[in-house]
């Protein structure tokens, strides 16, 4: 046998043990992102009801809230929600180029979304981001964005706890009017097969965005829940205790910080998910060439084994 | 007699969920209330406290950590809890140790700013309750 067929035989081996790493990731990103998925589904409960609370309040009167407070938007807080981790297909890349094309257009950025308002948008808004995983951070550094803060050591499922400092600064530098809107950008996850990068107005909070994002969670009812609530207007005269003003003052922040939450889960599903795809589609494509790499094997042996019959039967006719 | 439809949310998960409660009992911040079928519309905000709801002879005991609570015209009552747990499922030492690291991390920061003061002491606070809780119904037989 020949120099060639040894080659052969040593890539099938690389082949087939990269075969086993990258079956072994796909496995672990799939336990992943079933945890990821059960979890955000379980926090649009919560969302939901704060939601309705907050309808049910806003009815009534518009309050002076600081967190529903818009103002003409000079600077904007972009939170850029990505993986700590590669090999996951085009996660990363899919959310940064949605983001960088709305950061090329700034004035479509500041423009606020709230229901019967107009607040006038700039072309000059200042953009700054904050950074949830690693690769989102590189990326600002590389092209040169704003980075005020990253946050990269996030466990793979985001709690309430581990989303509370993000949360907890994103609030105070709005209340401080450092910032005059916030908006995230993540991944939705829709299915396992399909994700989509989004960009999300979380402050000031606005009901057409909530609204939005609670469709795309395929609550059916909610259509049905708020044509209810519409219907019964006149017996909204909900008691309020201590007052309207302390109920909202403690159930606004609540909201922002479950809908980053909600973000960061359905991102962390999204991720796993779109990882889970990639190691699939690499495992797929070893065993391709594994058979491919078997029949050249098996054809360079048999090309040997005839040169070898050969080279004996001329022997044998040399002798003759 | 109509009954409560009642549930309790954390921004984690679905804690409990139950359709035949016939009364509620919450720590609010204007102090503790308890609310029967076909209540007013209600909306009030919840202290560290102690939740009972009461279903036929059965009654549960939960541990929450502060949260809202909204009453429904519809007789739907819901508890926006930042926290719950169930009193049986109380780990008193656990919540001791969170108390005590929360007690110390408050000496260190006593003179910074104010934020982070409101929320150790809403760890303490919290804790507090669960320790309290916990021990009360500790020795407790196994209520039917």
């Amino acid at each position: 046998m020949g120099v060639n067929t040894k080659a052969i035989k040593r890539r099938i081996k690389s082949v087939s043990s990269t075969k086993k790493i990258t079956k072994a990731m796909e496995m672990v990103a799939a336990a992943k992102m079933r945890k990821a998925v059960d979890t955000a589904l379980k926090t649009r409960t919560y969302a939901k009801l704060a939601w309705e609370i907050l309808v049910d309040l806003s009815k009534t009167q518009k309050s002076k809230m600081a967190l529903l407070a818009t103002r003409p938007v000079k600077k904007i807080l972009l939170v850029l929600i990505t993986s700590n981790r590669g090999l996951c297909g085009s996660f990363n890349s899919s959310i940064i180029k949605k983001t960088a094309i709305q950061m090329r257009d700034p004035k479509n950025m500041s423009r606020q979304r709230i229901n019967g308002k107009s607040v006038e948008s700039s072309d000059r808004a200042e953009i700054e981001v904050l950074g949830i995983g690693k690769k989102g951070a590189e990326f600002c550094k590389k092209i040169g964005y704003n980075l005020i803060a990253s946050f990269t050591d996030l466990p793979d499922t985001p709690s309430l706890a581990g989303m509370l400092p993000i949360s907890k600064m994103i609030i105070d530098e709005y209340t401080k009017k450092n910032y005059d809107k916030v908006v995230v950008a993540y991944t939705d996850f829709k299915s396992a097969m399909t994700q989509t990068p989004k960009l999300r107005q979380v402050l000031p909070i606005s009901e057409i965005d909530l609204e939005k994002m609670f469709e795309e969670l395929g609550e059916e009812d909610l259509q049905k829940e708020k044509t209810k609530i519409i219907a019964s207007d006149k017996v909204s005269d909900y008691l309020f205790e201590p007052t309207r003003d302390e109920v909202l003052e403690l159930i606004l922040p609540k909201l922002v910080e479950s809908q980053i939450l909600q973000a960061a889960l359905e991102s962390s599903a999204s991720e796993h998910s779109s990882r889970m795809l990639a190691m699939r589609s690499a495992s797929d494509a070893a065993v391709e060439m594994i058979d491919e790499l078997n029949l050249n094997f098996n054809k360079a042996r048999q090309a040997a084994i005839t040169q070898e019959i050969a080279e004996i039967a001329g022997g044998a006719a040399a002798l003759n | 007699m109509s009954k409560i439809n009642f549930k309790i949310v954390t921004p984690e998960k679905v804690i409990y969920e139950n359709d035949q409660i016939e009364q509620v009992t919450a720590p609010t911040t204007t102090g503790e209330i308890t609310i029967l079928p076909n209540h007013t519309p209600l909306v009030t905000i919840l202290n560290p406290g102690e939740l009972i709801f009461k279903q036929g002879e059965e009654t549960h005991n939960f541990a929450v950590a502060g949260g809202f609570l909204e009453m429904k015209e519809n007789n739907e009552l819901i508890i926006l809890a930042d926290n719950a747990e169930h009193v049986d499922q109380i780990d008193i030492d656990r919540a001791q140790l969170a108390r005590e690291k929360a007690v110390a991390q408050m000496s260190e920061i006593k003179n910074r700013e104010d934020v982070d003061y409101a929320r150790m002491q809403a760890i303490i606070d919290r804790e507090s309750n669960r320790i309290r809780l916990g021990n009360k119904y500790r020795k407790l037989p196994k209520s039917e």
